[in-house]
């Protein structure tokens, strides 16, 4: 759908947040779903930009898209360079949505760098549950160095604890999100605990180190190189464990992005 | 004019689609994926996703690398094999008024010819795509496409075992594609389909590895379309069956331009990925060319191509 650019701010070095405009029949992504985003009419760059949803907000004759992405390459760059007025496409929301639990005790989010971004659309969606019922919320957010680090203040308005971390200890505890989280993990029962994960591989497989004991508490995003975004294309593919199913390999953008952190086989 | 508007049906080799339009084999799936964008019925065929005797995984991971204007791609044949396409894929598709062509690939000349027996006792499929021409296999594909006796072979002992007609697609990655064009023509193809991906690579130079797993991927997207529109072009010229091009095709001023060189149809292929409406995009927009140049059938614009420019 075309949707029209109401900001495209810079709020870090490097990160910018963008908010676009869409028609009101643009459905409500739920969290986990991802859009994509193409600039009409340009085939270079080729291919849309798939970016977890960050804020959603309706109004009763049109709906606004936020996405909190970090410039990585070409098609990034290009993308901070639009703004206010300029027209830009967006596809979706595609993807396997996140579980939510609405019976949770306690939900835990860990993320790192910008996947903080889907990370905070889900957190804001336990909040309306949270303000319901006694579900606490508790997220842990790391990134390499505290210029990278985006959105803690809104975090702080979700989250009753918000701990974060640098790699170069800038801000915060010294050191890993997942060395952080892991000193507070005996504490979290997994019967009543659940959590969420979005961050670098690298991260995402020491969670799952983490978590080997209990990994049916833990869903987390998963991200690859994308072409088409609805699954026909088959080029967007994580190894699972099982080996069930396609034989293995499963679509980061239809069994995804959502996947339970005991399936995906780290390598 | 018929109707309201122009004549629109092509015979691409023994099968007669209501207009020149299909989806090239690997970017549209068995068809499903799409549903939810656009009317399927619409489309003139759908070549579905390559089909082989086993199932396949396909390659490791990275298996797609954006290039300007393109993308290289080593999905590397991945599909459930024929039976689980017969069982599972087809019915979705038979509800459907579209024509279903199967996109056939083998290893050996054997897994072709199980293959072919097998689609063609099978209802629900309307015609046969032969891939010769895949870059992405290590053993196969490419071997048949880029040898006129190998692509004669392939091609005779496929037509020995169906009645349905027989596409076979050609690989760029050639000399000189004529040759093999003329060769399958020879050995009885219906008709012929160019191109397929051409071989390349990117690297990333941080890491010094290749970004795709696989090394080597094919080359598509509109980066490629004028080697594709020479291929078509200097292929229809050589043989009397029908030439389905491929290539780079975005819109319908670019399917215009493979009709106008001899293309009896066209094929789109990553241009869905960027817009999901692409197919029936360039159905109405070659519908809209016909009704402004007052061309009252599509085949009376096919092959018109004024080579030495003197109409003016």
């Amino acid at each position: 759908m075309n949707g029209k650019i109401v900001k495209n701010e810079q709020i870090s070095t490097g990160h910018f947040l963008l908010g676009v405009k869409l028609p009101e029949s643009f459905k409500t992504p739920m969290p986990g779903q991802f859009i994509m985003t193409r600039e009409p009419g340009r085939i270079d760059p080729l291919l849309g930009r798939p970016f977890g949803v960050y804020v959603f907000e309706s109004s009763h004759d049109e709906v606004t898209v936020e996405i909190l992405y970090k410039v990585v390459g070409k098609g990034t760059l290009l993308l901070s360079r639009l703004t206010e007025g300029n027209f830009i496409e967006v596809l979706g929301p595609y993807g396997r949505a996140f579980d939510i639990y609405p019976e949770a005790g306690k939900v835990i989010f860990v993320c790192g760098g910008i996947g903080v971004a889907p990370i905070t659309y889900l957190a804001s969606h336990y909040r309306r549950l949270a303000d319901a019922r006694d579900i606490e919320l508790i997220c842990y957010y790391g990134a390499s160095k505290a210029e990278n680090l985006v959105g803690i203040e809104k975090l702080k308005k979700i989250c009753s604890h918000v701990f974060i971390s640098t790699d170069d200890g800038s801000h915060g505890f010294h050191g890993l999100i997942t060395e952080r989280f892991s000193a507070d993990i005996s504490s979290y029962d997994p019967g009543s605990s659940k959590i969420y994960a979005c961050g670098p591989r690298s991260m995402l497989k020491q969670l799952s180190e983490l978590l080997a004991e209990n990994p049916a508490s833990c869903q987390i995003l998963m991200e690859e190189r994308m072409a088409c975004g609805v699954g026909a294309c088959l080029g967007c593919m994580v190894l699972l464990k099982d080996g069930e199913g396609r034989g293995g390999y499963a679509r980061v953008c239809t069994e995804g992005p959502v996947f339970n952190i005991g399936d995906i086989n780290w390598g | 004019m018929k109707n309201a508007g122009p004549e629109m049906q092509v015979d691409i080799g023994g099968l007669i689609i209501k207009n020149p339009v299909l989806t090239a084999s690997g970017t549209f799936g068995y068809g499903r994926e799409y549903v939810p964008y656009l009317d399927i019925s619409r489309l003139g065929a759908i070549i579905t996703k390559g089909v082989s005797l086993e199932p396949r995984d396909g390659n490791k991971p990275p298996r797609i690398m954006e290039t300007p204007c393109g993308i290289l791609n080593a999905i590397g044949l991945e599909n459930p094999g024929v039976h689980a396409f017969i069982k599972e894929k087809l019915p979705f598709l038979r509800q459907f008024s579209v024509p279903v062509v199967a996109n056939v690939f083998g290893e050996t000349i054997d897994d072709f010819k199980k293959v072919t027996e097998l689609l063609s006792e099978s209802k629900g499929v309307e015609g046969l795509e032969i891939n010769i021409s895949c870059p992405n296999v290590k053993k196969g594909g490419s071997i048949f496409g880029s040898d006129p006796d190998m692509a004669h072979a392939v091609t005779r002992e496929v037509k020995r075992l169906t009645d349905l007609p027989v596409i076979i697609k050609l690989t760029p990655n050639v000399t000189d594609i004529c040759l093999i064009a003329e060769s399958v023509e020879e050995a009885g193809a219906d008709a012929v389909s160019l191109i397929n991906t051409l071989t390349g690579m990117s690297v990333d130079i941080e890491r010094r590895i290749p970004h795709l797993a696989n090394v080597t991927g094919g080359l598509s997207g509109p980066a490629i379309k004028p080697i594709a529109l020479r291929m078509v072009w200097q292929v229809a010229k050589r043989v009397k069956i029908p030439v389905i091009g491929i290539g780079g095709i975005a819109n319908a001023s670019d399917a215009l331009e493979f009709l106008i060189v001899g293309a009896r149809a066209v094929q789109i292929g990553t241009a869905n990925f960027i817009n999901p409406c692409a197919t029936t995009d360039i159905i109405d927009g070659i519908e809209n060319y016909l009704k402004r140049h007052n061309i009252a059938d599509v085949n009376d614009l096919i092959g018109t191509f004024d080579e030495e420019g003197k109409s003016c």
